[in-house]
């Protein structure tokens, strides 16, 4: 009993990662129907970044929590730029010429020289990111919980409330949410759909550079950090549905819930089985996600 | 205050409007008449910058409009109420409307009371002042027409094109739009209205125009185009 539910709190921390990358997806789906496929990568120099930030601080003379906090606004910055380069180089003429494959293949290529870049100047090893809380375990009722894994469950749950306050709130943000609606219109409102669209893409790799440093304390960091994390994000978001917020936590949730359990409890061989199995049922069921909304095409 | 000369426009290859010259003064409020296909649409389009023009002069006041892009006409003064209303339907109506001033939010036009506005908007509308707080895309098709023209008006346009604010509605409510283009009208709005409803069109509108297949036909004042008896037999027959 205990064990179960130290594998359901351990797999919760996994899924709120998972869910902060494909929020990251989301964004950018919303408002051009394409999508980051380098977002893995986006995530893994964002928390490479983040390392030699915090590390540089800490070379100051502060503190590990100072110096990370300090580092949260940098390595946003750089995920906001690194965002808008995706899509200035890989995205806009694709949109522009309405192709349907042609940001696939881009962003694809983009995530791929961001590797090679990050294994030419980290490394190939894993590295240490040093941890901003204590790494010693709380006890909480039966299970034991690293504070960072508190940190990561509240930080991501903040990203999103603030992304979605912003869009709820602020005139810009419904700008974007009228550009997700319909762009033309939204055009005839006098909002540039095409910065619109820029704009989502830099807060799309923000969240993963984000979700980047949340990680990476309890994992290691490194150039090949990212691709699995990005493709089982993408997993989430499908299974998710690409235009709902609270599918994306539920989805995130079942997918790093149902790895842990079938890790221990079968075998770790088969910890990626469950959520592709998932994913291609709600693929053949219900394409649009299980908390999607169906397509409605306009006539 | 907009003038058009020898506009041409189309959709990749092929040519839908030939050199179409239209003048719209100050506070006047010209229509837009035609068959279906005839371009009228089309037409709003290439003035709004939604498709861009590929031969032609578009005058905003003074201002060469002719190439620019959407947002950038917009800011501009000019506004675009656009066939098939178009409301963000996941904002409320308030959103909606809010939006519709984005340029005067955003530093882009100058600001003005835009609360006041948005009364006046729920003023002018009652039942879009009942559903502040409703999602625009659970709006009846009427109540989303006038939130397009609220939204569109918003602006505090030098000029306001209309896309068939009557497509689609019931006769009761085709009615209320076109008391509501009065109302605008005598408040010295500059209206260009595109409407399958010619009789009604004709008969709020100062000046008229008659579009076939891309090309001006027919030009004139509204009383005078009204009794044409070529217009007549055309357009007037069937609606009204
Ligand atoms: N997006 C488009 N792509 C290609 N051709 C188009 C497009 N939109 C319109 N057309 C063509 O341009 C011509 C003019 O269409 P337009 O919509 O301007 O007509 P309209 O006068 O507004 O008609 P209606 O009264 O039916 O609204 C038509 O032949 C139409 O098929
Ligand atoms: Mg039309």
């Amino acid at each position: 009993m205990d064990i179960l539910a130290q594998l359901v709190v351990s797999g919760i921390t996994v899924g709120m990662i998972y869910a902060v990358i494909a929020f990251g997806y989301q964004l950018t789906f919303a408002t051009s129907e394409t999508l980051n496929f380098g977002q893995g990568e986006a995530l893994m120099v964002g928390a490479l970044v983040g390392l030699t930030t915090i590390n540089f601080l800490i070379g100051l003379n502060l503190g590990t929590l100072s110096a990370y906090l300090l580092m949260l606004p940098v390595i946003m910055a750089f995920g906001l730029l690194q965002g808008s380069i995706v899509e200035f180089l890989g995205v806009r003429k694709a949109i522009a010429i309405k192709s349907e494959a042609g940001w696939i293949m881009a962003t694809i290529a983009i995530g791929i020289i961001i590797k090679n870049l990050a294994e030419n100047i980290w490394g190939r090893d894993a590295l240490k990111f040093p941890s901003p809380l204590a790494e010693a375990s709380l006890q909480i009722g039966p299970v034991r919980i690293q504070p960072m894994e508190i940190a990561i469950v509240v930080g991501a749950l903040l990203l999103m409330l603030a992304v979605e306050l912003f869009n709820r709130r602020s005139i810009y943000g419904k700008a974007v949410v009228a550009t997700a609606n319909d762009r033309d219109a939204a055009g005839l409102m006098g909002i540039n759909t095409k910065s619109v669209i820029t704009f989502s893409y830099a807060l799309s790799s923000m969240a993963a550079a984000f979700a980047g440093v949340l990680v990476a304390p309890i994992t290691l960091t490194g150039a090949s950090m990212g691709a699995v994390l990005g493709l089982k994000a993408f997993a989430v978001a499908i299974i998710g549905g690409l235009s709902s917020g609270i599918g994306l936590i539920v989805g995130g949730l079942i997918l790093g819930i149902t790895e842990n359990l079938t890790g221990y409890y079968i075998s770790s061989g088969y910890k990626d089985v469950p959520g592709l199995v998932l994913l291609l049922l709600v693929l053949s069921l219900k394409p649009s996600g299980l908390f999607g909304k169906a397509t409605i095409k306009k006539v | 205050m907009l003038e058009v000369t020898n506009l041409s426009a189309g959709y990749g290859k092929v040519e839908v409007l030939h050199g179409l010259s239209i003048r719209i003064k100050p506070g006047q409020l010209v229509t837009l008449i035609g068959s279906n296909g005839a371009g009228k649409t089309t037409t709003l389009r290439a003035l709004s910058g939604m498709i861009q023009p590929t031969a032609g002069s578009i005058k905003l006041r003074d201002t060469e409009i002719a190439g620019l892009n959407t947002h950038q006409v917009t800011k501009l003064g000019l506004a675009h109420s656009p066939e098939g209303r178009r409301v963000f339907s996941t904002l409320s109506v308030r959103d909606n409307l809010e939006l519709g001033a984005f340029p005067r939010l955003t530093g882009a036009r100058p600001k003005g009371d835009v609360q006041a506005d948005i009364k006046r908007m729920f003023d002018m509308f009652p039942r879009l002042g009942e559903r502040r707080d409703q999602l625009a895309g659970t709006l009846s098709g009427g109540e989303q027409q006038m939130l397009a023209m609220g939204r569109a008006l918003m602006l505090n346009p030098d000029v306001l094109l209309l896309d068939e604010p009557s497509m689609g509605l019931a006769p009761k409510l085709v009615e209320d739009v076109f008391k509501t283009i009065r109302t605008l009208k005598q408040a010295k709005t500059t209206m260009l209205l595109v409407e399958q409803f010619a009789a009604a069109a004709l008969d709020v509108a100062d000046y008229g125009y008659v579009l076939e297949n891309g090309r001006l036909s027919t030009e004139g004042e509204a009383s005078k185009l009204r009794d044409d008896p070529a217009v007549k037999a055309a357009y007037l027959g069937q609606a009204h």
